[in-house]
């Protein structure tokens, strides 16, 4: 991973798409669930901007990671629901395994310095 | 590359697409406003941050500008209308001329492998030919390894059909010129190398299509009829397609085998003369052979030649490779004349382009406005750049688009007018498309850069881009101007002027008696025989011999040395009482003597150049020991070259082994015209075989000198389209200036300005630009006008009345240009003005 790649993903913004194709792994979602899952699973500590929830999601429907369907919402709206393609799991497991190197490197220097 | 798939696709189904991300917002808003959030931010703005996601943005732009663009053009349908059909006019002439070019030179033949065919020719350090003799062709066909195939064409004079009044061109072609091209017979076959290529093979011709349509009405029955050609018995074999393309530009009407030559011309010695350069060679390189490596081979092979026959080879003699597959191959000094004709078309590209330069500067005015609320709203100027760019390009598009609409008619027209080869395709091609799609961008550089530049950046002033573009719109014009007023002057000069002998009542009769192996004294006494019986007709006053016919088909000049400087001449053999019947006055001196050697005849002003304030007589002229001695001076006359005015023809007595070359003049007391017949019925009695070629002095003259015509006539046209653009430019341009400054004027005027001084002050500004622009232009003409001095039939390429003449009619016309829309300062109502504001 080169350095710009890394500082990126170690910004919450830089995170955003390792986030989305997570909360994604398990069930397809609409936008605003998207934004409220990792809300609620950051113990409200992450909340998701609507300006960068929108540019995220068309970057990664873009690269073929996530794909979008018709679906219905809990209010009983038609609204797009995403979901992980193969490549997006992929993606996500590649992400996965090089963020919990650096973290660990950076938690490694903090400890011990 | 998925990637990008999914990037059209999105591209393809934005609309939808778009309006899908829309709805997830709202709902997304909806969600947020039921959990109580009222804070959403500018929706536009994210919207347009969520798709430029895809990196469609630039594209989207683009269309933006462009649509702007059009709805703008077509909102102001006269300036649109004006400034395409200037830059139309402009590119057009530049797109037809490429055009032409690309035809002649660049576009390959359609024939077979067309890339691999080489023109041969020889060349030496000192002289250049583009024929050879048979036998080397020979020679060099059976040795050359580098060379798949080798072509030989044979031109001769032409035929009499039958008995046709009109005369029929043909060439003597190797039997493997056909299929070496890969060309189908129409009907019949063609030549076939192993059936046609002997010398006792029944004789055999091919008709071009033309000919079997015009002489034999399109009837299929022709093939293997018996027509015969100067009397002989051949039989029809064959005729080629439609749209056939011959080597080297010629379209003769009948080909025969080569090898038949002398059935045709009885006893000659063509075919194995090592020293009569006769054929034209092309060679069709072997499968991955370069041409260099082919004229590498053939520079030894000419080394060997020049062992076991040197008489065929000249001192540094080496055979020169030209690519073959074209229509016209170049020579060196053909690109001096298209490098000239392509600087005098894009002059006309600068004249359009300064002139919708100005166009679009007076437009400019209008929209100061409109700019100056979009730069004051936060439109940055690069923006404003791009957007008066993408209006300048939409404009020369159109252009461009007429442009090539335009060419593609004129061309169509100019093949049809010309007998030009039936395949010939005036529709454009890959470059002529890319030159067309060069010029657009070059033109919209220039007419466009320079006004968006100084109206992005708000200049009130815009005087020094208004006086670059007059002055280059000057400049151009008075070099088109000036070379136009030169080829006309040249014209009227080679019309006007004498040539120098009475061409009006004479006819030379050639019966290239060399060609059907006349011996020296044979052919003196063919000669001798046919001057007496056409002497004793009646209406022919005087009949002489010469060895270079005036206006024949070959031109010599060579150089000789007088007090030891060397001097280009126009040489030529004569007989004694050829002065007198060409109506040439002596000057000096006598004529020759029958049967003299070493004396020598000179021009009138050759003789005055060379021996000023001397007594020509007796001086001596020539290089090696023995001289000739200038016995006479004759008036000037323009034999060998109609075009040289210097006239520095140099007479020398005809020579016994002259004999078969020399051709007969003969003067008619009233028209010349009934002088064919009587050469012919002579002709026929002394050897039936001799077919000579009669033709009349004075239409070879009216030829050559429409040629001349017709060049001055496109040049003056193309001239003055010139001068009319820069006059509609200039008053376009003057006309803003007053527009622009009516205000000031007016107060003026109310302050008691007179009108003569306010007339001054709009004008003035233009004084330096029109100065300079004359001035550049002059200059650019005076130095550029040397490469038309082949063309100038003898006036100075620095000829003072062309030049006076075209100065004084641009500056005429721009005065006229620029004071008729000034005038109109004259008329202004300065009250209802004033009040106005």
């Amino acid at each position: 991973m080169p350095m710009n790649d890394m500082l990126d993903a170690l910004s919450p913004a830089g995170a955003l798409p390792m986030l989305i194709l997570r909360v994604l792994q398990s069930e397809s979602l609409h936008g605003y669930a998207i934004a409220q899952r990792i809300h609620l699973l950051s113990s409200e500590v992450l909340a998701v901007e609507e300006g960068l929830l929108y540019p995220t999601l068309q970057k990664l429907l873009r690269k073929g990671l996530v794909q979008a369907e018709w679906g219905i919402s809990e209010t009983n709206r038609k609204v797009r629901f995403y979901r992980l393609t193969p490549q997006g799991k992929a993606e996500l497991k590649r992400e996965l395994a090089s963020y919990g190197r650096i973290t660990q490197a950076i938690q490694e220097v903090l400890r011990t310095a | 590359m998925r990637e990008f798939l999914r990037r059209i696709h999105y591209l393809i189904n934005k609309r939808r697409l778009d309006a899908e991300l829309q709805n997830d917002m709202e709902f997304h808003r909806e969600m947020a406003a039921r959990a109580g959030r009222k804070n959403f931010g500018n929706t536009l703005r994210m919207r347009e941050q969520a798709h430029e996601a895809w990196g469609w943005t630039w594209l989207e732009r683009l269309i933006q500008d462009l649509r702007y663009g059009v709805r703008l053009l077509v909102r102001a349908p006269g300036f649109t209308l004006m400034a395409v059909l200037v830059l139309a006019i402009g590119i057009g002439i530049n797109v037809s001329a490429f055009s032409l070019f690309n035809m002649v030179a660049l576009k390959p033949l359609p024939v077979l492998d067309a890339e691999r065919l080489v023109r041969l020719e020889r060349r030496s350090p000192t002289s250049y030919t583009s024929e050879m003799a048979y036998p080397s062709f020979i020679f060099y066909r059976d040795h050359a390894r580098t060379l798949s195939a080798a072509i030989a064409v044979l031109g001769v004079p032409p035929m009499q059909i039958d008995a046709d009044q009109q005369l029929t061109s043909l060439s003597f072609v190797t039997p493997n010129y056909f299929t070496e091209l890969g060309t189908q017979a129409a009907y019949g076959r063609l030549l076939d190398p192993d059936s046609d290529g002997n010398a006792d093979s029944p004789a055999a011709a091919i008709l071009s299509y033309g000919l079997w349509q015009r002489r034999f009405g399109s009837d299929p029955n022709v093939i293997g009829r018996v027509i015969h050609l100067n009397g002989k018995p051949v039989t029809v074999l064959g005729i080629t397609p439609y749209a056939f393309a011959s080597l080297g530009g010629q379209h003769p009407d009948i080909w025969l085998p080569i090898a038949q030559q002398p059935y045709f011309f009885q006893h000659s010695a063509v075919l194995k003369d090592w020293t009569n350069a006769s054929v034209r060679m092309w060679g069709k390189l072997a499968p991955g052979v370069s041409a260099k490596a082919a004229e590498q081979e053939l520079r030894s092979l000419t080394n060997e030649l020049r062992h076991e026959h040197p008489e065929a080879v000249w001192d540094g003699e080496f055979i020169q490779s030209s690519p073959g597959g074209h229509l016209q191959v170049m020579q060196p000094q053909m690109y001096q004349i298209a490098a000239m004709i392509g600087v005098l078309t894009l002059l006309i590209l600068v004249v359009s382009c300064a002139n919708v330069g100005g166009l679009m500067l007076a437009r400019a005015v209008a929209r100061q406005h409109e700019i100056g609320i979009r730069l004051a709203i936060g439109a940055g100027r690069w923006r404003i750049l791009r957007q008066l760019c993408t209006e300048s390009l939409v404009l020369g598009a159109l252009g461009s688009l007429a442009a090539l609409g335009l060419s593609c008619a004129a061309l169509k027209l100019i093949i049809a007018k010309v007998d030009a080869p039936k395949w010939l395709d005036a529709r454009p091609d890959w470059r002529v498309l890319l030159f067309t799609v060069g010029m657009t961008i070059a033109a919209t550089l220039f007419f466009g850069l320079m006004p968006a530049l100084q109206i992005a950046r708000q200049r009130q002033q815009k005087t020094l881009a208004r006086q670059i573009l007059v002055g280059a719109q000057i400049a151009a014009s008075s070099v088109l101007l000036i070379v136009a007023a030169l080829l006309v002057r040249a014209t009227q000069h080679a019309l006007y002027t004498d040539p120098g002998f009475g061409y009006e009542h004479l006819v030379s009769i050639d019966p290239q008696l060399a060609r059907h192996g006349y011996t020296a004294a044979a052919a003196k006494d063919y000669l001798n025989q046919m001057q007496n019986r056409l002497q004793n007709q009646p209406g022919v006053n005087a009949v002489s011999l010469v060895k270079l016919p005036p206006l024949g088909h070959t031109v010599a000049n060579s150089t000789t040395e007088i007090r030891g400087k060397r001097v280009v001449i126009y040489p030529n053999w004569v007989a004694p009482d050829f002065f007198s019947t060409m109506a040439i006055p002596l000057r000096m001196g006598r004529t020759f003597n029958t049967g003299e050697k070493h004396v020598v005849i000179v021009g009138e002003s050759f003789a005055r150049r060379q021996w000023p304030g001397e007594n020509p007589l007796g001086q001596t002229v020539g290089d090696g020991a023995i001289k000739d001695m200038v016995i006479g001076v004759a008036g000037d006359a323009h034999i060998n070259a109609l075009s040289d005015d210097d006239a520095v023809e140099q007479y020398w007595p005809e020579q016994p082994e002259d004999m078969p070359d020399m051709v007969l003049i003969a003067r008619a007391a009233g028209e010349p015209g009934s002088l064919a017949p009587v050469a012919k019925t002579i002709a026929t009695t002394l050897d039936a075989s001799v077919v000579p070629e009669v033709r009349q002095l004075k239409m070879l003259y009216r030829e050559n000198m429409q040629q001349i015509e017709t060049v001055a006539a496109t040049v003056s046209v193309v001239g003055m389209v010139a001068v009319t653009l820069a006059a509609i430019g200039l008053m376009g341009l003057v006309g803003y200036v007053v527009t622009q400054r009516t205000k000031e004027i007016a107060i003026r005027m109310a302050l008691g300005a007179q009108p003569l001084a306010v007339l001054n002050a709009v004008l003035l500004q233009f004084r330096w630009p029109l100065l300079v622009g004359l001035t550049v232009g002059t200059a650019f003409a005076a130095y550029g006008s040397k490469l038309l001095r082949v063309g100038l039939y003898g006036i100075n390429n620095l000829d003072l009345v062309s030049y006076l003449a075209a100065l004084f009619t641009l500056g005429a016309i721009a005065a006229l240009a620029m004071v008729l829309p000034a005038a109109r300062t004259l008329r202004l109502n300065v009250a209802a003005i004033l009040h106005h504001d």
